[in-house]
């Protein structure tokens, strides 16, 4: 009796596994629901084509299939609605007489889109009209290798509005990453620019209360963090001080916390490839003007001006050196305001910062890393697509009426009423969907982004919108349209002054010119290579090895593979250029 | 269930017969535990075997792209690769070293531990410091990482302390050779709770009548300790140290990940976090695999060997 107990048992147990598996079978079935019809069936148009597309729309609808991994940030959904049937895809399909299909669906968490993109390309499977991957290069490369995309630099010459057009223009080499010889493979994702290019953040009040001038060459800055070490900024008379807040575990030129303007004040850029004299292109990390960086580096560790513990820290950590209170310079983006530097008024409430110009090194030269062209993710387009304009028309749409609206204009509030707006009695707008919840029906704890549903990610970005509004904000210019507006609402002075301060000093910037995929020898040698970089450069700092060991390094760069990287990446450049 | 159990299950030497015959019996009254046992085989089978046809990688030259079975294969490139690679020997040094040195102390520590915690006579003060040391082995790498590097920085605790007893401050993770203690000292720190906690299983079943035999013969708590206390704990350390052998080229990727630094590759840098940063990020994901296999085999012979060697001097088996 005990024994068919068991046994029972036994079989319940796995009859619960087999449900579970069963259970997640299920849901996988509704994450990828089954509307995998063949979408390349013909859009019943007959002249399907061009022609048909007059008075920005299609006379008769045009059918555009894609696939699409759901973001975080577009997968609220209002009650009803999903990614296949919304505002958005109503709206396109009314205004633009495009008919959205998707032919799968995931969710995107764990890079879930990528492995099942992946997939798909290994599996030889067809492709939908557009793809849309915002991500690593090596997926961009598989997708363009794939021969399954068109060449888009017709369509764009061909369709695309001025403002797409200028935004492109705004940099060629945006074409780079996915030029293969004369063809651009994919449309490039515009996002906004110079928003990562760095400024120098000073403590106004150390400044003030020293009876100092914000530095303007390094030899100043030298003068400048002497006095923020010796003479007790923060007048709590212990020698607790740093002049400039600093992080390197990760590199010599990093995105916050930033030393690469010391290499720039001399010459290079380290950790990426620069543009020598000749054209050709050479990495920034073994030009000689590095020595003269490192040697600047060393001497400021020595005399106390960073941190000792800088090789152990991160940006992140590195910054908190200025929240902290005790650093008094530190350079990055022109957004550090909003984070992290609310951090150091919670610290030290009396502090106050200001944004200055990247300073000059002895010959007058001035460098810092940036100015990298704004794309942040690409669309390819079937060679087989029927209308393979459609996506462009698209995308221009998104430009003209929801990039910049002007007051007055259909779109001035918002996407849709009832999704990320709604407006009061009075006929302000609202998105606290928490104190309003009647004006969001369908809609719970968070409103609805119907832009971020887009194929294009975020509708459409002008690159110089958000620099240009700050500029002229900067100016003392009113906020007139709604974009100008939000702006000026939620970002700081300080945070608008320095976006000025950035564009004053456009022409410093140091791009990275290699945008190609990991190439053979990279691809063995890169770790040795990096690791020997690493460790010198930070040894030398440290004064573990004396500053002549660089010269070494060099050699043994070359010699350990980096002379055959140099070459394969000028090979690629001259490939592309 | 329970008479199936209970019955003993006696191994005889009868003809083949009615050998044969007693197994089938014997199978008839077990088959429901051969049952039991059937899920946890399935799930092991899938989660630890199946996986283990992925090591195809390590013989080629694999795409993601392509997939395992259309990447080319290109036998023992990849071993080759490593052998010839100009920082494998430093690596593997490293990691020898470092492992060598947590697997010694992580085997004296906890046994030195063990006895003392042994002696204290108030359940409550060894309870308390018994569940004490074995908080820091639930707390992940992130985090005491970055409380390491807090602590152990140039204005941390430990070096303010250093300076007000007159001594110079030490750069604690920047340093190799002080960089290897860190290592050594925190992961100690970290997991000798849990194998203090072997230990002190074990003594839990000394029988008591040999302490008192021993007190009869006038044996001082010290000689009991040294005759009865630890030869009767030889045996499971000898068992915990065989385990950990197969961990000698492990280093503990996630605390040095989260401990080191460019300034300690020379003397920190170990076989994972080299591989972490080859394969990995560079995308080489057929040499990770063949490190892995590497690090598998050695594991593996160590196992075997050191299982011998417990055998031969110690008469310990686990299987």
């Amino acid at each position: 009796m005990k024994k068919w107990l068991s046994v029972l048992l036994v079989l319940s147990f796995m009859l619960a596994i087999a449900a579970c598996s069963g259970g997640n079978n299920t849901n996988k079935g509704t994450n990828a629901p089954a509307s995998n019809k063949p979408g390349n069936e013909p859009a019943q148009t007959e002249e399907g084509n061009a022609e048909g597309f007059a008075d920005g729309k299609y006379t008769t609808p045009v059918t555009l299939t894609t696939v699409w991994g759901l973001n975080q940030n577009g997968s609220v959904f209002k009650e009803g609605e999903t990614i296949e049937d919304n505002v958005h895809t109503r709206l396109v399909k009314e205004r633009l007489g495009i008919d959205i299909k998707y032919n799968w669906v995931v969710t995107n968490t764990n890079d879930a889109y990528k492995t099942k993109l992946r997939l798909m390309l290994s599996s030889g499977e067809e492709m939908p009209d557009v793809v849309t991957y915002r991500g690593d290069l090596e997926t961009v490369n598989m997708l363009i290798d794939s021969g399954q995309f068109m060449p888009v630099g017709d369509l764009v010459d061909k369709y695309a509005n001025d403002t797409y057009k200028a935004g492109l223009d705004l940099d060629p080499t945006i074409w780079l990453p996915i030029s293969r010889g004369a063809d651009k493979m994919a449309l490039p994702i515009l996002d906004y620019a110079y928003n990562a290019d760095h400024v120098m953040w000073v403590r106004e009040d150390w400044l003030t209360k020293l009876n100092l001038k914000a530095p303007t060459t390094l030899a100043e800055m030298e003068a400048v963090m002497e006095a923020f070490v010796k003479s007790d900024p923060d007048g709590d008379s212990k020698a607790n001080t740093l002049g400039l807040a600093t992080g390197f575990k990760n590199g010599f030129a990093n995105w916050m916390t930033d030393i690469g303007f010391i290499f720039g004040a001399h010459g290079t850029m380290p950790g990426q490839w620069n543009q020598a004299a000749d054209g050709s292109l050479e990495h920034g990390s073994i030009n000689p003007a590095a020595k003269a960086a490192l040697s600047n580096l060393k001497e400021w560790l020595d005399k106390g001006y960073i941190s000792q513990d800088s090789a152990l820290l991160d940006e992140t950590t590195g910054s908190e050196l200025f929240t902290k209170g005790e650093a008094g310079i530190m350079f990055g983006p022109n957004w550090l305001p909003a984070w992290p530097f609310p951090d150091l008024l919670n610290n030290v409430p009396s502090a106050k910062y200001k944004a200055y110009p990247i300073p000059a090194g002895p010959d007058g030269k001035i460098g810092s890393a940036g100015g990298n062209p704004p794309a942040n993710g690409y669309v390819f387009v079937n060679k087989k697509a029927k209308n393979p304009e459609a996506i462009i028309h698209y995308y221009n749409w998104f430009f003209d009426n929801m990039a910049n609206p002007q007051p007055g204009s259909e779109f001035e509030k918002g996407f849709a009423e009832g999704y990320d707006y709604a407006t009061l009695p009075d006929g302000s707008i609202t998105a606290d969907i928490a104190k309003y919840p009647d004006l969001f029906p369908g809609l719970k704890d968070q409103t609805a982004p119907p832009l971020f549903y887009t194929l294009t990610f975020e509708g459409a970005r002008i690159p110089t919108l958000y620099a240009e509004t700050h500029v002229k904000l900067a100016g003392g210019a009113e906020a007139v349209t709604p974009y100008e507006k939000q702006e000026f609402n939620t970002r700081l002075k300080e945070n608008t002054d320095a976006m000025k301060v950035v564009m004053d000093q456009n022409a410093i910037r140091m791009k990275n010119y290699y945008m190609g995929p990991l190439t053979e020898t990279m691809q063995s040698k890169n770790e040795l290579l990096n690791k020997l970089l690493n460790e010198t450069f930070n040894k030398i700092v440290y004064g573990q090895q004396p500053v002549d060991s660089f010269d070494t390094m060099v050699d043994n760069w070359k010699k350990s593979g980096g002379e055959q990287i140099t070459k394969e990446v000028n090979d690629w450049y001259n490939s592309v250029k | 269930m329970e008479s199936a159990l209970n019955k003993p299950l006696q191994q005889e030497t009868k003809p083949k017969q009615q050998k044969e015959k007693r197994a089938r019996e014997l199978f008839s009254r077990t088959w429901p535990l051969h049952l039991m046992l059937l899920p946890a085989a399935i799930i092991t089978f899938i989660f630890a075997y199946v996986p283990m046809s992925g090591l195809i990688m390590a013989f080629q030259d694999f795409k993601p792209y392509d997939g395992i079975f259309r990447s080319k294969l290109v036998g023992l490139e990849h071993f080759r690769f490593m052998f010839e690679y100009p920082d494998s020997k430093q690596v593997i040094m490293n990691t020898l070293i470092i492992s060598g040195l947590k697997i010694v102390f992580g085997l004296v520590v906890p046994f030195t531990f063990a006895i003392l915690l042994n002696e204290v006579r108030k359940m409550f003060f060894k309870r308390v410091v018994q569940t004490l040391v074995y908080l820091p082995h639930f707390i992940s790498w992130v985090i005491l990482g970055a409380i390491l590097t807090d602590m152990l920085g140039s204005k941390g605790i430990v070096n303010q302390l250093l300076n007000t007893l007159g001594l110079e401050s030490v750069f604690w993770l920047g340093e190799g050779n002080w960089f290897r203690f860190t290592v050594v000292v925190s992961d100690i720190w970290q997991n000798f709770g849990f194998n203090t906690i072997v230990f002190l299983a074990a003594l839990s079943g000394v029988n008591p009548s040999l302490y008192e035999a021993a007190e009869v013969d006038g044996a001082t708590r010290w000689k009991q300790t040294l005759h009865i206390t630890v030869p009767s704990m030889i045996p499971i350390a000898v068992v915990v140290g065989t385990l950990s052998l197969g961990n000698i080229l492990n280093g503990g990727f996630d605390q040095i990940f989260n401990l080191y630094n460019a300034l300690v590759y020379d003397k920190g840098d170990i076989i994972d976090t080299f591989v972490y940063r080859t394969a990995i990020l560079n995308g080489q994901y057929s040499f990770g695999t063949a490190v892995g296999l590497f690090k598998s085999i050695i594991g593996l012979i160590m196992i075997v060997f050191s299982y011998r060697m417990a055998y031969k001097y110690a008469g310990y088996r686990i299987f």
